[in-house]
């Protein structure tokens, strides 16, 4: 808990410095300044290619710019996004301001009960106690005030004249990234309703229990609307009193959440666990969705601005696991569906995992209920903010990037033919800075090719074809991949590029199992198999971590030489000739396939002065020999041609799927080893 | 300081004259500035002071002085205005001295004037360097000047031309009889110019700068207008490469390049004859000769300027773009060798941008033959021969690529005999009509030329004469003193290589790359093999194959010892595996273009290459090199023992089993190709139960066999080509396949696929290169087949992540209570954020207000202060530096 008021704490720091608002004001004003564009209709097309072209652009940017320093990047991106949140939010404010009209009839029970309530239940935390100390500090600062404004009659004069100054101070404080004119308009509207108390809530609640019709249900989502606001509206604005006690908010909250889904269900009439086109249909004609449009609205609009406000991820992912039953509703709300997407995203970014996870689920939800408009954007959005957060990899962020792939390809299988258009503009872009770089070979350039960002997207959209190649026709996009990371190949040599090629080895090892078109990778490793040579025998010392070469790209000077990075080196390159060659192990031609590896891996082992290194390529000589003999032994045996393909490919197709020998064995264990050594952090 | 020559100096002499009478016309309107107060000044000298300290204040500034010179008005009416004006003037200075004089000099000098005349001295000096620059500015003003001093310039050049011409002849009689021509002049030169040096000390550096690029540019206009004219402008041109300021020598070497380039005539200038000089000539060839003259003694001296600027390190690049400019354009002309020389030495300098220019200057020199007879190419490769005979063979590789550009005419000889007949067709189509026979070329050559020397004495003399063009004779001798220089360069490194690659010598060469040249020079010799002389071919070879990695020494086992010892990307000899097939390729070459001459075993050359082959690493190794040893040397050579081919076209497939789609494409071609020519090898593709019957001498083959002859693979079979058949690569697999339905074909019947034999190893590798690959456009229309699939949730199917994983997400969902709490947390923490937030605001306030208490007080007192200051000024910028401060 306590971490989580210092977070809160340190937003609220971030609001109130002088620099950060100036800084706001600024950015408001420019953006403002673009016309924002409104009305995007869900089922309009032009507004739609807009916003492709839109994302097209700024992905384009992104991974240009991605060379340019991380910093640079970062800036930019943080302001695209930036600009986009300030769009939504106009999009969203304009229209109404959230509050339906009200019944007076619902029944108000005014106690005084709201005055017994304590001011001793404040939260745990540091809060108490500052209050408690600026309290006193501005007692005394009073005092010393008043003494001077007795000493000198005309210095109040001269604070009257500089009141405007004051007010700023004001300001600072009290200015919001929510704020805006918004929240003093409906100050004066609501001015007039009467206080709400926690009886009264009780019977609303309990009226609309007994009868989803109730008016009541309008004060209700109004209440939460006042909730979701809670703390948005500053002391300034009385209105927030109606809130008053922690049961309160609590339960008004709770109330809305829980039951908002159902009560919305029966008012149209379709049951609770019928399909979502039912609901849709519903929703386009009918007489009931006029009167309980709005209530939908008005819930998520508060139920999204309650996102923004939350801080703790317990209560999010209640939030959301509340949200995911009536997603089918948002179909008819595109720009509150943009916001949710946006808010939605950024949970998905962020890592953690119970957070991340139900976000991508609700997100999923989102993708397949709704129309393609939906999955378009929620695709776009969760790439961007992928190709935004894969900058570093190391330790920490591996399992994050790794999550965010996955729940990416998820969203991208449940439709292909969108996502392939998506992949095929991104790959291509990807090929054009190789392409690019392979022209001007200038330092620059490579730089843009040899960093995570765009290795990670590579391999996203590897994944992508890997996933899809067996259902689809995605040949296309598989060739391209193969040219994109042989040409990265052939810009990178030496010792220090080791890991990349590695995984540009592996990548193509994913390419060539699932597509069952044979794609030499063996000469990729030949280089990192002469490196042994250089091993020596010195340790480098037993505390030194183990390396992990999936975190690294280039190796830096000092590792080159360590022992440690030669035996990963020789480990990683012996795994990806190992998935070589199980892939191809019941093939005709493995003899030949492994001739040249087998005689550079024994001049390796020759040549290795490291105990466990020596093992390990012994190990695999071994096995692969014994392959080898396997293999030209039954070949021995047969009696078609090269060409004839038919017998080829079934040649040993029983063996090969008992895959009893011990060389399978091998291999499937090795593989296995790799995956683990790659897991364990 | 040279003394000028007469003319310039008599014109700038006039120029002057003609200055100063202008300034007195323009000083006269402004009237002198009144005496000025002492105590004034300190004041005012105080107030800029303070004002350039503090530049905020500039109103409060502005207001007392207005106030001062209020009171002044009141004192001394008459002189109110000039004050003013002059202290402006001052502050202005002051602020931005720079811009304000030069504004004031260019804009309009007239004005400027009244402020520099303050001071007597600077009277003088300030209308000379307006003067100056008006001269120097307005290029339509000397022009017209020009143009109306034309008739008297051009007779005093002709005098001054016929001094010249006496001071030569008297030169090369006394020398001392010169200095006593100069001295009667240098009086007066010696005023003009101190009075010039003066002047140029006193204006800035930057006017300077300007006027002399003007200047520069004004005689350079000249000069190419009218170059016989002008032609002793080059002297003052030249002066300017003496300046101090580098950038000016720059301007003024790149504009003499310029100058020269343009003027230099398409012949060589000859040293005159006593004989020559003796004769009375006619004015015509008296101004030519002087022009000449003239011309080559700046040119000259010129390129001893560049020379002995070479050495400074900021003239570097410019010298040797001039070098090489001037190289380029004219190598013909007299001195060119100093030209050569100093390009040369810079052909591998370490600087790129230098080594290119003279790389390409001396590739042109090459090229262009036509332009300079051939004497220039023989001069360069003799000083390139040199260079790298002194630095040992450690130069760039460029240096020595520039050999390649070269070109021998083979048919020298042929081509020169055709010439002549022309010549002398046309010649006596004029002259007697004789019929001429058509000659066949080279037998009766010589018999011809002696006839031709007989019967057109006379005509071919005044010919060659005419003509500039050597004879072919010449020109052949001038060939091969070229080729023997350049082969000497080019043995001369790979004895360098052998040497080197001497496992005794090993432990010292070790470590750097001893072979910068050896790439070069490999490929110069596969270029030139046709021109090596038979002589040296047997020790080229022995030189070759120790290059290649064949130890005549040591037998088969020991060597592949050897290997197996060697470093990763040398061999035991240390060079690369590009540099080791290269020295296959050039044995091969040589062998192909002295087919009969020569009896040389190259077996050892395809174990080399056979081993090569594994060594080979892609992007570490050049892979058209590879590809280029595939196509010399199997894919050209004629018919190929059968053991060895098949070794070959196992390897061959093997290896495009493990490396990328461009190597694997030259392989291929070249498999195929020894697939059609050795008819029994097919048998390789053909899976024959008995084992073969045509085995060698080994029955079972031996993959890893270091001698093709051994490593039986006619008994394997090609199994390679099925898997190759399914390469990613479509042409790759397409190539595979059809070497496969090869099986199909009769012995005799060779083509299968027209399109594709079309193709041979080097042209396959470049067709499939990386970057070519990647040429390839995408179609970005959605394929038919492709699913649209809208996969329903419902049943929850994944695809990637763990869908057991996501369930216990759902589980993990905090309980309805739990909720509860947590919301009412979290109010708590908004509420007290919320109050504190408040309270902030009014802690701020309260201490804003506070603060503000301070400047109220200031402000009180100012207005105190201010009233009771009003009297006195000085006390008034106190209180200013107080409140600034």
């Amino acid at each position: 808990m306590a971490k989580k008021l210092g977070k809160k704490a340190r937003k609220f720091a971030r609001k109130g410095l002088q620099t950060v608002q100036k800084q706001k004001r600024k950015q408001r004003t420019f953006f403002k300044k673009k016309s924002a564009p409104r009305g995007r209709g869900l089922n309009g097309d032009a507004p739609d290619e807009n916003e492709e072209n839109l994302n097209h652009e700024r992905n384009m940017s992104q991974l240009d710019q991605n060379v340019g320093g991380a910093h640079v990047v970062d800036r930019n991106i943080g302001s695209l996004l930036g600009e986009e949140d300030e769009v939504e939010l106009e999009d969203d404010f304009s229209d109404s301001d959230g509050y339906l009209s009200e019944d007076t009839e619902c029944p108000y029970i005014s106690e005084n009960e709201n005055e017994n309530i304590s001011r001793d239940d404040t939260a745990r935390g540091t809060f108490q106690e500052e209050n408690t100390e600026i309290k006193m500090q501005i007692a005394k600062l009073k005092k010393k005030l008043d003494k001077l404004l007795a000493k000198d009659g005309e210095f109040a004069k001269f604070l009257d004249s500089r009141r405007s100054q004051l007010e700023q101070y004001d300001r600072m404080v009290s200015d919001d990234e929510e704020g805006g004119g918004e929240e003093e308009e409906e100050e004066q509207e609501e001015q007039t309703k009467l206080p709400v108390t926690q009886t009264t809530l009780d019977v609303w609640c309990w009226l609309v229990t007994e009868d989803p019709n109730s008016p009541a249900l309008r004060n209700l989502l109004n209440l939460y609307h006042d909730a979701s606001l809670y703390g948005v509206i500053t002391f300034r604005n009385e209105k927030s009193a109606q809130i008053v006690s922690h049961e309160f908010y609590s339960t008004i909250i709770h109330f809305v959440l829980s039951e908002a889904d159902g009560i919305f269900r029966t008012l149209l009439g379709v049951p609770e666990n019928s399909n979502a086109e039912r609901i849709l249909m519903k929703l386009k004609s009918s007489k009931e969705w006029l009167n309980v449009g709005p209530l939908v609205k008005s819930y998520f609009k508060s139920s999204i601005k309650l996102l923004n406000q939350v801080t703790d991820t317990m209560l999010l992912v209640f939030l959301l696991f509340r949200l995911m039953s009536s997603v089918v509703f948002l179909h008819a709300f595109s720009s509150l569906g943009r916001r949710l997407i946006k808010i939605l995203v950024r949970f998905w970014s962020t890592g953690e995992e119970q957070l991340s996870t139900s976000a991508f689920l609700l997100m999923k939800e989102v993708a397949s209920q709704l129309s393609s408009d939906y999955f378009n954007i929620c695709m776009k959005a969760m790439y961007r903010t992928f190709v935004a957060r894969c900058k570093f990899v190391d330790d920490s962020n591996l399992t994050r990037i790794d999550f965010m792939k996955s729940s990416f390809l998820e969203i991208t299988s449940l439709d292909v033919q969108q996502s392939y258009l998506v992949a095929v503009s991104s790959l291509q872009r990807l090929g054009d800075v190789v392409k690019h770089s392979s022209t001007t070979k200038k330092k620059e350039d490579l730089m843009k090719i040899n960093n995570w960002q765009y290795i990670n997207c590579l391999n996203l959209w590897v994944k992508f074809i890997c996933l899809n190649y067996k259902e689809n026709n995605l040949q296309q996009l598989f060739d391209k991949a193969v040219r994109v990371i042989f040409g990265i190949t052939s810009l990178f040599t030496g010792p220090r590029f080791l890991p990349l090629k590695l995984k540009c080895a592996q990548m193509l090892n994913d390419l060539s199992l699932t597509s069952g078109h044979f794609i030499p990778v063996s000469s990729l490793v030949f280089e990192c198999l002469d490196l042994t040579g250089m091993v020596t025998g010195k340790m480098d010392g037993d505390e030194e971590p183990r390396l992990k070469l999936s975190t690294l790209l280039k190796v830096p000077g000092n590792l080159l030489k360590s022992r440690r990075y030669q035996e990963e080196c020789v480990r990683s390159s012996v795994e990806v000739l190992c998935t070589h060659f199980s892939q191809w192990s019941y093939h005709v031609s493995l003899p030949e396939l492994s001739t040249i590896p087998l005689i550079l891996l024994k001049r390796c082992h020759e040549k290795a002065t490291v105990e466990s290194v020596r093992r390990l390529i012994k190990r695999f000589i071994d096995q692969a020999e014994q392959n080898r003999d396997f293999i030209q032994m039954k070949r021995d045996g047969v009696s078609f041609s090269p060409n004839d393909q038919t017998s080829i490919d079934n040649f040993l197709l029983l063996e090969k799927s008992n895959a009893k020998s011990s060389f399978t064995q091998f291999y499937a264990s090795m593989l296995q080893n790799s995956q683990i050594h790659n897991m364990v952090k | 300081m040279e003394p000028l020559p007469e003319p310039s100096r008599s014109r700038s002499k006039r120029d002057y004259e003609l200055k100063m009478g202008k300034r007195r016309k323009v000083i006269l309107p402004p009237a002198l500035p009144p005496e000025t107060p002492d105590e004034e000044f300190e004041i005012s000298d105080e107030d800029v002071e303070f004002f350039s300290e503090n530049r905020s204040f500039t109103h409060f500034l502005a207001h007392f002085d207005k106030k001062k010179i209020d009171k002044h008005v009141t004192r001394v009416a008459d002189k109110s205005e000039d004050e003013i004006e002059r202290l402006y003037e001052r502050r202005n200075r002051n602020n931005a001295p720079l811009d304000s004089r030069e504004n004031d000099l260019q804009v309009d000098p007239v004005d400027a004037l009244p402020i520099k005349t303050l001071d007597g001295k600077l009277q003088y000096r300030t209308t000379k360097k307006v003067g100056s620059e008006e001269g120097h500015a307005s290029t339509d003003l000397t022009g017209e000047e020009d143009a109306e001093k034309q008739g008297t310039h051009l007779i005093r050049l002709t005098k001054a031309d016929r001094n010249k011409k006496l001071k030569k002849e008297k030169k090369e009689a006394k020398k001392l009889k010169e200095d006593e021509d100069i001295a009667p002049n240098s009086p007066k030169e010696k005023i003009h110019s101190e009075v010039l040096k003066e002047v140029e000390e006193e204006i800035s550096a930057e006017e300077s700068f300007g006027a002399k690029k003007i200047k520069l540019a004004e005689i350079g206009m000249a000069l190419l207008e009218d170059p016989e004219a002008n032609i002793r402008s080059l002297k003052e041109l030249l002066d300017f490469c003496k300046d101090k300021d580098p950038q000016v020598v720059k301007l003024g070497l790149m504009s003499m390049l310029a100058v020269f380039k343009d003027i230099i005539p398409s012949y060589r200038i000859r040293e005159l004859t006593d004989k020559e000089l003796a004769m009375p000539v006619s004015e015509a060839v008296r101004k030519t000769r002087y022009f000449e003259y003239t011309l080559l003694r700046s040119y000259k001296s010129y390129l001893q300027k560049l020379i002995e600027l070479q050495k400074e390190a900021i003239f570097k690049l410019v010298v040797v773009r001039c070098m090489c400019t001037l190289l380029e354009a004219a190598p013909h002309f007299n001195l060119s060798e100093k030209l050569l020389a100093g390009t040369v030495r810079n052909i591998s300098s370490s600087d790129d941008v230098i080594r290119k220019l003279c790389c390409e200057a001396i590739k042109s020199l090459f090229k262009n033959e036509g332009k300079h007879g051939g004497e220039g190419t023989v001069r360069a490769v003799r000083l390139i021969a040199q260079l790298v005979k002194k630095h040992h063979c450690q130069l760039h590789p460029d240096g020595l690529e520039v050999f390649l550009s070269l070109r021998f005419d083979e048919d020298l000889g042929k081509h020169e005999n055709k010439a002549e007949e022309k010549n002398k067709f046309t010649k006596n189509k004029k002259g007697k009509q004789e019929p001429m026979k058509h000659l066949p070329p080279s037998e009766k050559k010589k018999s011809k030329q002696e006839l031709i020397a007989k019967t057109r004495g006379e005509v071919y003399a005044d010919y060659k004469a005419v003509s500039f063009a050597p004879d072919s004779e010449k020109r052949q001798r001038m060939q091969s003193d070229t080729l023997s220089a350049v082969f000497e360069t080019y043995f001369r490194i790979l004895k360098h290589a052998v040497d080197a690659s001497d496992p005794r010598f090993m432990s010292e060469t070790s470590g750097s790359h001893a072979q910068p040249l050896l790439a070069p020079c490999l490929e110069g010799l596969g270029k030139f093999s046709h021109l090596i002389d038979l002589d040296f071919m047997a020790d080229l070879m022995s030189c070759l194959k120790q290059l290649s990695g064949f130890s005549s020494g040591t037998n088969l086992q020991s060597k592949t010892f050897n290997v197996n010892n060697s470093g990763s990307d040398r061999s035991n000899n240390g060079l690369t595996v590009s540099e080791r097939l290269q020295c296959c390729i050039v044995a091969f070459k040589i062998m192909k273009s002295n087919l009969d001459a020569l009896n040389v075993d190259l077996q050892d050359f395809f174990v080399q290459l056979y081993n090569l082959l594994l060594e080979y690493r892609p992007y570490r190794d050049r892979g058209e090199v590879l590809a280029e040893a595939l196509k010399t040397m199997l894919w050209d050579g004629r018919q190929h023992d059968m053991q060895r081919a098949a070794a070959f076209i196992k390897r061959l497939a093997t290896f495009s089993l493990s490396f990328g789609s461009s190597e694997a494409m030259a392989a291929l071609a070249t498999l195929k190709q020894l697939l059609q020519k050795n008819t029994k090898c097919r048998s390789l593709l053909e899976n024959d139960a008995g084992g073969g019957s045509i085995s060698g001498l080994v029955v079972k083959y031996q993959p890893e066999a270091t001698d093709p002859y051994l490593s039986g693979a006619l008994a394997s079979v090609l199994w390679e080509l099925s898997l190759l058949s399914k390469h990613y690569n479509p042409s790759v697999s397409q190539m595979a396949s059809n070497i496969l339905s090869m099986t199909n074909l009769k012995p005799t019947q060779n083509i299968v696929n027209p399109s594709l034999i079309a193709l041979n190893p080097i042209q396959a590798f470049w067709e499939s290169t990386v970057q070519k690959e990647l040429l390839k456009l995408m179609n970005a229309k959605v394929p038919p087949s492709l699913k649209r699939k809208r996969r329903r949730v419902q049943d929850m199917e994944y695809y990637v992540l763990d869908p057991q994983k996501l369930r216990n997400i759902d589980s993990e969902v905090i309980g309805e209570e739990e909720a509860k709490l947590r919301f009412e947390e979290h109010f708590k923490v908004l509420r007290d954020i919320s109050e504190n937030e408040r309270l902030k605001g009014e802690l701020n306030r309260t201490l804003a207000s506070i603060s503000l208490y301070d400047e109220f007080k200031k402000e009180k007192r100012e207005k105190e202060r201010s009233v009771v200051l009003k009297s006195g000024k000085k006390k008034a910028k106190v209180l200013v530096k107080r409140s600034s401060s």
